[in-house]
């Protein structure tokens, strides 16, 4: 009898404690706490500009798998950046760096999960993304875009009732893009397609995974690398505001890149570069 | 005395897991306005061009912006200016952040998220602007880097007493500049001492309209200019997000103190007649 009673009370609470969940649209325990900043973790030994496979230093040391096209293709931009030039890198119009560079992640970032979808919110150049996670199908036509159109999926891989796993796929690109500031370039048919597996620790919520895996056409077989960044350990993050445009002294003129200098006079940033072309002023020269 | 610990036991217990998950569950989506989704603003019959700050009057000096007459010279200046330059209204000449109060125009659509610490703002237009409210409860830092979206702080209202929200009550502080308040150039102080009030909520009568009244305090200014912004939601779940990349879409360029047009062809093009071309002097190469 005592024990019928007690299971009574159980199922009372129990069902009150329903009825109050019940109530919420919206609710947060299914998915991971991905709440606060996240920052790229660093890996010691690996110096310079943050490289796409974070594990391996920059530039020939990321042995991406190229076709020999876009192998001769990221060796002329080597050649061009020793000159001073940008090669292949365009973000330094304040293009976006688009996908997947983006998830190198510059700057601290947001993750903003609803049920519907999740906002990576980086301020960096023009990197943030929607990841659409409302069970759309792929539209019959996408306009295409430099971080593209993400589809996700939430799985619970563990069979606990909580997701823990968010399944991403990307397509829809427009270009120019490379994979990091060495110029590793992507297919300029912007056919790339990423699949990402974005997940905690399972010791550690605080550390962060984005396995990311491209299938593009400059590749000759699917490339993979894992991403892992940490929550930045403050209550209330500072967020940075990064406005590209902002005292960026890089300006492209014909296809060509000049740098602004101090004095707000055009600069060659190689030698013996070439002044633009000024046909249309009728001026003289000052 | 073992009966009764028992079921205290088991209550206490159930009790624990029950808060445990509501402290998870904290989010009552229920007592929030449905604000989230894309919204684009309303048009308003008869208003051509770039949308100005106040959408209920014309542009420019149709705007009757409350000057200092200090600023209503600089203002004056740069009208003068433009049409010197022809260049009218524009968009940007630059792709600096609009920044607050400009950015609530939503040029490009916008997105509301709603969650208990943070309202999202998300409008990609010239900058990706992340404009967040925070409705923590917290107070006011003692130092913020300014900003040209600025620093929110919000609290959410329940008017009508009904046990839900309806309004967001939104102050912003700590901004930077240059800012204007809309494409015609009515410019903002130079101080940047600006601070901002809003008040965000859905129409009583039609839910798929957003209001978002705005109170702007200014040294530019000779009192508080208020406007009301309106807004639609986007009703198609599917609709597309535009990626504005600022230097795609915005043919000029600044070198030293001059504007130049970039052409489609490349080249480089003078804004108004008998315009200087810029100063080549680092070039050792013959000009082209």
């Amino acid at each position: 009898m005592h024990y019928r009673t007690t299971i009574g009370a159980v199922v009372l609470a129990a069902s009150l404690c329903g009825t109050f969940a019940g109530a919420l649209a919206f609710d947060e325990s299914k998915y991971p706490n991905w709440k606060g900043a996240w920052r790229r973790v660093a890996v010691p030994g690996i110096v310079g500009q943050p490289s796409y496979d974070p594990t391996k230093l920059p530039g020939a040391a990321q042995q991406a798998p190229l076709t020999p096209e876009y192998q001769a293709i990221y060796e002329a931009n080597v050649k061009d950046q020793a000159l001073g030039g940008q090669g292949t890198d365009p973000t330094y119009t304040c293009l976006s760096p688009g996908m997947p560079r983006v998830m190198t992640t510059f700057v601290p970032f947001e993750i903003v999960v609803t049920p519907q979808m999740t906002n990576f919110l980086i301020q960096h150049i023009h990197d943030s993304r929607r990841i659409f996670t409302d069970g759309r199908d792929w539209p019959k036509n996408i306009v295409p875009t430099f971080v593209g159109y993400s589809i996700g999926h939430w799985i619970d891989t563990d069979g606990d009732g909580r997701y823990d796993v968010l399944e991403v796929e990307t397509r829809g690109f427009k270009g120019p893009r490379s994979y990091d500031p060495a110029g590793i370039p992507l297919a300029f048919d912007n056919q790339s397609i990423f699949k990402e597996r974005i997940y905690s620790d399972k010791a550690d919520p605080n550390i962060l995974y984005d396995e990311i895996t491209t299938i593009d056409n400059a590749l000759t077989r699917p490339w993979s690398v894992t991403k892992t960044y940490t929550r930045v350990p403050v209550k209330q993050p500072e967020w940075i505001e990064e406005v590209c445009a902002e005292g960026n002294s890089d300006v492209e003129i014909d296809h060509q890149g000049y740098f602004l200098s101090g004095d707000g006079s055009l600069m060659p940033t190689k030698k013996d570069q070439a002044p633009p072309d000024l046909r249309y002023f009728k001026q003289p020269q000052r | 005395m073992q009966y009764f610990g028992s079921v205290a036991t088991a209550m206490v217990t159930v009790a624990a897991l029950c808060m445990s998950t509501a402290a998870l569950r904290a989010f009552d989506d229920a007592i929030y306005p449905d604000l989230n989704g894309q919204w684009t603003r309303a048009i308003v019959p008869g208003a051509v061009g770039l949308p100005p700050f106040d959408p209920g009057k014309p542009t420019g000096r149709g705007q009757q912006a409350p000057l200092t007459p200090e600023y209503q010279a600089k203002f004056e200046a740069t009208l003068a200016e433009r049409a010197a330059k022809g260049l009218g209204d524009v968009e940007a000449v630059s792709c600096l952040a609009p920044g607050m109060p400009m950015m609530m125009q939503a040029y490009e659509p916008m997105q509301i998220t709603v969650l208990p610490e943070t309202t999202y703002i998300l409008i990609d237009h010239i900058h990706e602007s992340h404009r967040r409210i925070f409705t923590d409860g917290r107070a006011w830092p003692k130092t913020v880097a300014p900003t040209f979206t600025g620093y929110s702080i919000g609290r959410w209202i329940d008017e009508d007493g009904d046990g839900r929200y309806d309004v967001l009550e939104s102050e912003t502080r700590h901004l930077k500049g240059p800012r204007v308040f809309d494409s015609s150039g009515i410019p903002l102080h130079e101080d940047d001492q600006t601070v901002v009030k809003e008040r965000i909520y859905l129409d009583k009568a039609d839910r798929n309209l957003l209001h978002d009244e705005i109170t702007v305090t200014d040294h530019a200014l000779t009192r508080p200019w208020t406007v009301m912004k309106n807004y639609r939601r986007t009703l198609d779940p599917l609709a597309d997000w535009p990626e504005y990349i600022c230097n795609e879409r915005i043919p000029f360029l600044r070198i030293g103190t001059e504007i130049y047009r970039v052409g489609e062809d490349g080249h480089l093009m003078p804004t108004r007649q008998n315009q200087p071309p810029p100063d080549l002097r680092y070039f050792t190469q013959p000009k082209k």
